[in-house]
């Protein structure tokens, strides 16, 4: 092979490649310039939409602290507090909120945002009568759970223990942490 | 420039997905419900067609020496446009697809098409082979997560007819849930690469046979 090694080659090569990548970032600066605000306003919009529904009127942020590293934001109210974990599920961690009231009991969950299997895992955040089902039957309970296949009181999504479990270990670190709280 | 020939090409005899087996880990991940099908088929159409034209309107600029760079670097910048835009104005589609957009970036088909067309061929050409090439993979795609919707969950259309819960074709309880987990992907690919091979042989052979005729 004929060695090519002088200066000129070089540089062509290299200035033509920064010039590639020069323009994609700024192609890319332009897009996420438009797009960032947007995502940022749907993502808060959607917490806030989150917390109004386990903890009616919503919250405000309050310093917590946890020893199960699930909980990622805690919300307090009059009501009592709402508190976002994101266990991990079958497929990737499950972001949901988890409503408590001041004596410790449950008040609602609701899942944000979750990768979970299509029509197994997936169901614990369907909009439909067994999503609801599975999500309503946490109302009322306190202490420590755990779904029925390992002695609990949780009936688990059919097909989806891990994504349950996941669940179900979310709402324990929430109501240690609102334990915590005093 | 033969656009038949490219049409047929994309969706049959040499069909990325079916016949050239690229894009596989895709295929297998997110054809669980026909909203995922056809938003992937889409988001790597759109792609495709893009870095298509725009690594062939460049191939003369870009050394040899460091074309895949340059490709690479040309369709992740698309593919994150598009993950950007998703996120921001159809976010559904974008949480149900999750990691598989970033990683359209690493998509055989689209590299694939860079190197084998893209590069040797006109900007006009390409973007023919690009949206050719992408509807085959759509239709690959929606031809898979129809039979593993229908197999595994009983509905047709989920996450898009009937206020995203699909029309229910077998009732509850009877569809065979595996068919939606990993292994039923790779039951069903293999046995729709299997009928489209055999698809393909019959209209070869009465192709042959007609012109055995004449």
């Amino acid at each position: 092979m004929k060695k090519q090694s002088n200066i000129g080659y070089v540089l062509r090569i290299s200035l033509t490649l920064l010039l590639i990548t020069s323009v994609v970032a700024a192609l890319l600066a332009g897009v996420n310039m438009i797009t960032a605000p947007i995502i940022a306003s749907a993502n808060e919009a959607k917490t806030q939409e989150a917390i109004a529904a386990v903890l009616p009127g919503g919250g405000q942020p309050i310093p917590f602290t946890d020893t199960t590293g699930l909980v990622k934001q805690v919300y307090a109210s009059d009501l009592g507090y709402a508190v976002q974990v994101a266990p991990s599920g079958f497929d990737g961690e499950i972001d949901m909120m988890v409503g408590i009231d001041k004596e410790g009991k449950v008040l609602g969950i609701s899942i944000i945002s979750q990768t979970e299997t299509a029509g197994l895992g997936a169901v614990a955040a369907a909009d439909n009568a067994k999503g609801e089902a599975f999500r309503d039957q946490f109302i009322g309970m306190s202490g420590s759970l755990a779904v029925s296949k390992d002695g609990g009181q949780v009936d688990a999504i059919t097909g989806a223990t891990i994504t349950s479990r996941a669940i179900t270990d979310g709402i324990n670190a929430a109501l240690a942490c609102v334990e915590g709280l005093g | 420039m033969d656009f038949k020939k490219q049409f047929k090409e994309g969706l049959l005899t040499k069909n990325p997905v079916l016949v050239q087996l690229l894009g596989m880990c895709s295929t297998l991940a997110i054809t669980t419900s026909l909203f995922n099908g056809l938003g992937m088929g889409i988001a790597v159409t759109i792609i495709l067609i893009c870095s298509n034209v725009l690594i062939s309107a460049l191939r003369k600029v870009i050394p040899s020496q460091i074309r895949i760079a340059a490709y690479i670097v040309i369709i992740a910048g698309f593919v994150t446009i598009v993950d950007l835009l998703l996120q921001a104005y159809i976010p559904a589609l974008s949480e149900s697809l999750g990691v598989f957009i970033p990683l359209i970036v690493v998509n055989c088909i689209i590299l694939g098409r860079a190197e084998a067309f893209a590069s040797k061929n006109g900007v006009l050409a390409s973007a023919v082979d690009g949206l050719c090439q992408g509807i085959g993979y759509t239709t690959a795609l929606v031809i898979v997560c129809v039979i593993r919707e229908l197999l595994g969950s009983g509905t047709f259309g989920g996450g898009l007819l009937n206020g995203g819960e699909g029309i229910r074709i077998i009732p509850e309880g009877y569809p065979a849930m595996q068919i939606v987990m990993p292994v039923g992907g790779f039951l069903v690919l293999g046995c729709v690469i299997a009928g489209s091979q055999f698809l393909m042989k019959k209209l070869e052979t009465r192709k042959m046979d007609k012109e055995a005729a004449k």
